[in-house]
């Protein structure tokens, strides 16, 4: 029997099928990067060094989250129950197993919360799936951060008529905590509301009709951001289209024209960001409230000011009207906590305005920023405490913008394959006093489990302060019984189950243990050699050396952006890339160890 | 030195227009129509023809099998004369107590049998652009328009009217059309994405 205090990447007998091996009835746990199949399999991607567990034994810091998957075996047709007792507060998940349209296989991936003891029957009635014979369930246990450093045990029990299957389970709590501050802002980035009331229409029926509801829109998208948070990441929402239409939740409403453009209400913006940015919206959590770190200020080329006075004294009247307003009303709310973003996301491509905002790559669209820059600073006083920074996500040119663009844009979020190109323009940046975030996008639920923590622990070692996941709350039109790989989206819709708000993915919960370990990590980096603690986390994680995450410039540089191209840039990337593909999905638990190890040490 | 017409001389003409409130089909219909018959004459054609650089349209008409987004990559136009036309456009939606968009199509350059949108407004409505697409197929009634000048309604998606009508240049050729459109029940949250 094994535990899972054992080391992870020690070579064992694998037990992956129970078909022929396991009792009718059995309850078995797998360590979290180890995801079940329906048919008491682990999923092909995630098998590789795979433990079949029947006792557990964790270590864990305070303040923070440890997990494993219980996987219920039982006999078609059978009725069954499921509790979970424990000292500590304990989270119980049923996994959602989704058939996977990309390669027509299952795997669990949404969490929908269940009440202990659960009760069902094999196969899960409204799962659907032919001919399954397990049912998985996350667990997340939650040691508080004044629990005492202690041995603690509990037990699970899977019981069917007079038939039963127990797990014992100990978790030795370290005396460290785990800091609250994230060593990488893992940031969740989505586009307006649309998608809510696509999600959403039994909760947001009365906002569909047009009869009010928006208390309801904001619930939901405090709820949104509450739920990244307590999963140690930020949740960002871009409120206006690519030709400057802005939905009414994400900006105060206007009036006027030219030098008489003015704020005439706050009411539904002061609802929608009120609680994000003072932190009651986060009072509930187990992390304690906070304000929001960073969010997108409503600010196009299209608003506040109307583009058709772009380059007339009108367009300067109304932009320094309006947000000298904003700067006011934060300031007098004291919502100083928060930076806020002046981003332009528009491509030209799209045709509704003349230059790109986002990934530019023609040079002269740079004079854009620039005059937005001067408008910026026009309408906001020196002294504010108010933080409001221009920000600019770029690929392309990035080499170009970051000396053209120097003391404008203080919020560079790059190409993190790109960025890799410009060995030191991280660290000049940041002694620049700049904020430097890469962006990428989510690994699909057929990728190895361990693959969600690559981007993090990149960003970690690279030294840049936050990773832009770009979209991930869409998880495609049926979500259920035909996913697209859930590339776009680490969270799901609850409504079908009865939640009338987002529910979290395995993917999600992956990120946030591996984001407790980081912040471990970078604390014990604080007070020893930084280097030296990174090297032994890459050794862990895939067997490489530091030097191996650094990139080298291609010739592809020596040449103009304008004759670049998409294959080219893939094609210079690859040699690089290659150096984190097959990953093992035990990867990160090597990883953990060693937090636990040297991040324990430190109370 | 770009032929955009002065801001007096589009004030007296939009100030021709008296354009009430809305309620029925056939008013958003009248109201639309007339908006796009004044379109007709306060859009430059010569300024619309400069709006897509050369290596844009160089871009557009080559496909490259290695790279699917090369067109868009590489797409590009003119500040100065995209903007002087936005600028019309928006001034022609503002004729309208609701919102309107009025977007400008133009002919795909060396392939009459494609039409490419070339300046979209604030609330994003078209009958007929694919999002993302720099050029889609000729639609019929845009080649109606092309070729004989006269205004057509279009009504094909559900609560989505559109009147195209045409743009001409100092030569008296059509050389673009205006899709003035307007969806009848306001979506206020519709293409934020």
């Amino acid at each position: 029997m094994s535990s899972l205090r054992n080391s992870y990447w020690a070579v064992v007998a694998l037990e992956l099928v129970c078909a022929g091996g396991c009792s009718a009835l059995d309850l078995r746990a797998l360590p979290e990067f180890f995801r079940p199949d329906p048919f008491g399999a682990v999923v092909a991607s995630d098998r590789q060094g795979a433990q079949q567990l029947h006792q557990l034994h964790l270590r864990a810091a305070r303040a923070g989250y440890v997990s494993f998957h219980l996987v219920a075996d039982v006999e078609p047709g059978q009725q069954y129950q499921l509790s979970v007792d424990f000292p500590l507060p304990v989270d119980v998940y049923r996994e959602w197993f989704h058939l996977n349209k990309p390669d027509a296989l299952y795997y669990p991936d949404a969490l929908i919360p269940v009440p202990g003891p659960y009760r069902s029957r094999m196969p899960e009635p409204d799962n659907h799936v032919p001919g399954q014979r397990a049912q998985s369930f996350w667990i997340d246990i939650w040691i508080p951060a004044g629990a005492q450093p202690q041995l603690y045990r509990g037990g699970a029990q899977l019981t069917s008529g007079a038939a039963h299957s127990n797990i014992p389970i100990e978790i030795e709590v370290l005396p460290a905590a785990i800091p609250g501050t994230d060593a990488v802002t893992l940031d969740n980035n989505s586009y307006g509301t649309s998608w809510m009331l696509s999600q959403y229409p039994e909760t947001l029926a009365r906002l569909r009709a047009g009869k009010g509801g928006e208390d309801e829109l904001f619930r939901l998208i405090h709820d949104y951001h509450r739920i990244f948070y307590d999963h140690r990441g930020t949740f960002h929402q871009l409120g206006y289209g690519h030709a400057g239409k802005v939905a009414p939740e994400f900006a105060p409403v206007l009036s006027g024209s030219g030098k008489t453009k003015k704020i005439v209400s706050w009411d539904w913006f002061d609802r929608h960001y009120g609680p994000l940015l003072d932190g009651s919206a986060f009072r509930d959590s187990r992390r304690g409230p906070r304000p929001i770190p960073y969010m997108y200020l409503p600010i196009n080329p299209e608003w506040p000011a109307s583009f058709l006075w772009w380059g007339e004294p009108g367009y300067e009247a109304e932009f320094r009207n309006v947000v000298g307003e904003m700067e006011r009303h934060f300031r007098e709310k004291n919502w100083t906590s928060t930076t806020f973003e002046v981003f332009f996301n528009q491509k030209k491509r799209y045709k509704g305005f003349s230059w790109d905002g986002d990934e530019i790559r023609f040079r002269r669209d740079n004079d854009y920023l620039l005059e937005y820059h001067r408008l910026l600073r026009a309408a906001i006083p020196s002294t504010s405490p108010v933080h409001f920074a221009m920000r600019a996500d770029t690929s392309w040119s990035m080499g170009e913008q970051f000396e053209l663009l120097k003391g404008a844009i203080t919020f560079w979020v790059a190409g993190e394959g790109e960025l890799s190109w410009y060995g030191d323009a991280i660290g000049k940046l940041k002694q620049r006093g700049d904020t430097v975030w890469t962006y990428g996008g989510t690994p699909p639920v057929q990728s190895v489990s361990s693959a969600i923590t690559l981007n993090p622990l990149r960003s970690w070692i690279s030294g840049v302060e936050g990773f832009v996941r770009w979209q991930t709350v869409d998880p495609g039109p049926d979500p259920w019984f035909a996913l697209a790989g859930g590339g776009e989206a680490l969270v799901y819709p609850g409504e079908r189950f009865g939640v009338r708000g987002p529910l979290a993915s395995i993917r999600l919960k992956l990120q946030r243990n591996c984001l407790q370990d980081l912040a471990l990590l970078e604390r014990a980096s604080k007070t020893s050699d930084q280097s030296g603690i990174q090297e032994e986390a890459v050794r862990r994680f895939n067997r490489t050396r530091l030097a191996d995450w650094r990139n080298t410039p291609p010739a592809l540089l020596r040449k103009p952006v304008l004759e670049w191209n998409n294959p080219d840039i893939s094609d210079a990337l690859k040699p690089w890339e290659a150096r984190f593909s097959a990953l093992e999905p035990g990867a990160w638990l090597r990883v953990r160890e060693y937090a636990l190890d040297e991040g324990g040490r430190a109370k | 030195m770009t032929r955009v017409p002065s801001l007096l001389s589009q004030v007296a003409v939009l100030s021709l227009l008296a354009v009430p409130c809305f309620a029925q089909n056939t008013e958003i219909d009248n109201q639309l129509d007339e908006i796009a018959r004044v379109a007709s004459v306060m859009v430059d054609g010569d300024v619309c023809q400069r709006i897509v650089t050369p290596r844009a349209v160089a871009f557009m008409s080559k496909r490259d099998p290695r790279d699917q987004w090369a067109d868009s990559d590489n797409y590009d136009v003119d500040d100065a004369a995209f903007n002087s036309v936005k600028k019309t456009l928006i001034r022609l939606s503002m004729l309208a107590d609701f919102p309107l968009d009025v977007n400008l199509w133009l002919p795909a350059p060396g392939t009459p049998a494609r039409v490419q949108i070339a300046i979209r407004n604030r609330n994003e409505l078209s009958q007929f652009w694919d999002w993302g697409k720099l050029s889609q197929e000729m639609f019929p009634e845009m080649r109606t328009v092309l070729t004989t000048g006269k205004r057509v309604t279009v009504k094909q998606k559900p609560g989505l009217i559109s009147v195209l009508a045409p743009v001409r240049n100092s030569l008296d050729e059509i050389v673009g059309l205006v899709e003035v459109v307007t969806r009848v029940v306001p979506d206020v949250r519709e293409n934020v994405k």
